[in-house]
């Protein structure tokens, strides 16, 4: 148990200083935190799929990719220089918002579970994942394409 | 999966023509436009020639093949996919400064992700090409020269972007407690009688997803900037196709498969239909109150999605069928009235109604184009749209919500009046020094419009026959 909160704790400030920081390599790398902490909790709660797309996807990739985009600009680029002032509320609103999932969130997630006894439990997740899997994969090839197509279509004007 | 295999061509076509368009335009700048051209009118006449058959209506139209109703959304995703590229190829030759290749890849890459959309059977993969959509219009909205595009895009971008997490959550929910992402499998437990709570839940959130997407009051706040900002024929694509199938498109669908609204102890088909007679509601008022065109048609495109939504909140098979009428035939007269709108801007230099009048002296095709979309908007008989709107406020009444039937009534009215302050101020009356300057645009943009007004026409005119469509193949097939 104990564990886990910290575990938590850790995915939560790292999630507040990803909003915070003026830096956008400690941006990413608050970011990359963040994915470690919840690929962890993953892993922990016996969802060892989710835990290693988490590492692999979130931890990894992206991170790779926000670190050589920030690479690729110039350190003065980098900083943030608009006010951070609105923020300041922000202990407070997680305050809050702990109270209220400490009050609600759990009962929730309870009933949730009663819930999910109804469901068909017989098929795993990498079953459901690998093989009732045809039709989307033709929209991961689209997005695929749709994603080179936009930076095509926005990047050579950027360039005037 | 897919509910409709015999349909996966209609997807992966444009999708092969998307990929091969930017290489194709290496040689020669004009391959874009024609394989974008080519492949869309194929598909049309292949589709046409299925679904006009005159030998149809005599077979209960046995010939159709799986669901009317995924058939008849891929023919209005081609028909105005086509109508857009065709009146951009003339658009942008008159200087634009929009890259060619990729603004029609992109158009192809939504026409494929639309079509994956209306084909698909399961929750997951109408996520996946939900996202795919809004990509493609995030860079189609940022299209052009003008600055007010890319801020469109962007507030496209973060305004649904929370409907995409409100799907996301819907469909991992809908893992938790269905343990299957198919329509069929969820409609299966409904069925079954078991407490369906967490399954409701779960939709309900994919609702509130789809109704984000919709621009349905109160998440419109996105749809007048979009439209007002996005490239001129772009808001034609956004207002005529692309919002209706990533929203209300999937409103139906579930409203259809899951039967939900069977059960009225069910709140989300009140809610439903509150939501669908206050957008109807605003969207009317606002519209009165607009001066700048595009803005106007933005208001009118959130106040007619609100029938649809109300017919699909109602979720009888009469309303569905009115529904989906509907929503052909708002991409029919919203793809007229935008594609108008833009050869307005380009012929008379401003979109301002301030200082618009009079067109129909410079600008008759453009004028009568107009009025005839306008009409069937406001449920002029025998147009279109009359019949879409009669089917609605019938089954409204049928169904016994009937002081809903009587606002929606009477909204139809304000939706005429607005659209005669509109064309009063903008086609008839005194020509204003913009409208004496303004020449007709080119024959070749004139032509989608004017196949369009035949079909509004055609439509009406030929209302039993899409009736027996839609009985034959929807609701015998599908919804009872």
């Amino acid at each position: 148990m104990t564990y886990h909160n910290l575990l938590f704790i850790l995915v939560v400030l790292s999630a507040v200083a990803a909003v915070m920081a003026r830096d956008l390599l400690l941006n990413a790398l608050m970011l990359a935190l963040v994915s470690v902490g919840t690929a962890l909790l993953l892993f922990d709660f016996q969802a060892p799929w989710a835990g290693v797309f988490e590492l692999s996807v979130c931890a990894g990739l992206i991170t790779v990719l926000f670190v050589s985009a920030v690479s690729l600009i110039r350190r003065e680029d980098g900083k943030v220089e608009d006010s951070r002032a609105r923020f300041r509320a922000m202990p407070l609103v997680m305050g809050i918002a702990a109270i209220a999932l400490w009050l609600y969130g759990i009962p929730f997630f309870e009933a949730l579970e009663n819930w999910s006894r109804f469901s068909d439990r017989t098929a795993s997740l990498g079953t459901i994942i690998w093989d009732t899997r045809r039709f989307d994969l033709v929209g991961q090839v689209s997005m695929l394409a749709a994603g080179v197509l936009v930076i095509r279509s926005i990047f050579p004007r950027r360039k005037k | 999966m897919t509910s409709s295999p015999g349909l996966l061509a209609y997807l992966l076509i444009p999708l092969f023509t998307a990929v091969a368009i930017p290489f194709a335009a290496r040689f020669r700048t004009r391959m874009a436009d024609v394989l974008a051209n080519v492949t869309l009118l194929a598909g049309l006449l292949n589709l046409s020639l299925l679904l006009f058959d005159p030998a149809n209506a005599d077979s209960s139209f046995s010939a159709i093949p799986d669901d009317g109703f995924s058939l008849l959304m891929v023919f209005v995703i081609y028909l105005v996919g086509l109508c857009v590229t065709f009146f951009s190829t003339y658009f942008m030759e008159e200087g634009s400064g929009v890259a060619r290749a990729p603004y029609f890849a992109l158009i192809m890459t939504s026409v494929s992700a639309m079509c994956g959309i209306v084909t698909t059977g399961d929750f997951f993969t109408l996520y996946i090409f939900i996202e795919v959509l809004a990509v493609s219009s995030f860079a189609l909205i940022a299209s052009g020269e003008r600055t007010g595009g890319l801020e469109g895009a962007i507030k496209y971008l973060l305004l649904t972007f929370p409907a995409s997490l409100f799907i996301l959550l819907g469909v991992a929910f809908l893992m938790l407690t269905a343990g299957t992402f198919s329509f069929e499998g969820v409609k299966t437990l409904v069925a079954s009688g078991m407490p369906a709570g967490g399954t409701v839940f779960a939709v309900s959130l994919l609702l509130l997803g789809f109704l984000i997407k919709s621009g349905v009051v109160p998440f419109h706040a996105w749809t007048p900037d979009a439209y007002e900002g996005a490239y001129s024929p772009v808001s034609a694509f956004l207002a005529g196709i692309v919002t209706k199938i990533a929203g209300v498109y999937a409103v139906i669908k579930i409203a259809i498969i899951l039967r939900l609204f069977d059960v009225k102890t069910c709140p989300a088909a009140d809610i439903l239909m509150f939501l669908g007679m206050l957008s109807i509601a605003v969207g009317a008022v606002a519209a009165l109150r607009q001066n700048e065109l595009k803005r106007m048609l933005a208001f009118s495109s959130i106040s007619q999605v609100g029938y649809i939504v109300l017919a699909a909140g109602i979720g009888t098979p009469l309303a569905i069928l009115g529904a989906i009428f509907h929503l052909v035939n708002h991409a029919t007269f919203k793809t007229t009235l935008y594609l108008n709108s833009a050869s307005l801007e380009k012929g008379a230099g401003t979109s301002d109604m301030t200082k618009l009048g009079g067109m129909e002296h410079s600008m008759p095709w453009t004028s009568w184009t107009s009025v005839v979309a306008l009409m069937s908007t406001a449920g002029v008989p025998p147009l279109s749209g009359f019949w879409s709107k009669l089917l609605i406020i019938v089954a409204l009444w049928d169904g016994g919500a009937r002081i809903y039937a009587v606002l929606a009534l009477l909204f139809s009215i304000v939706t005429l009046a607005y659209f005669m302050v509109m064309q009063r101020k903008v086609f008839f009356g005194k020509p204003t020094e913009a409208s004496r300057a303004a020449r007709e645009v080119r024959p070749a943009m004139l032509a989608p419009v004017v196949a369009m007004s035949v079909l509004i026409v055609a439509l009406g005119v030929f209302f039993p026959y899409i009736y027996a469509y839609l009985v034959d193949t929807v609701a015998a097939r599908i919804i009872l």
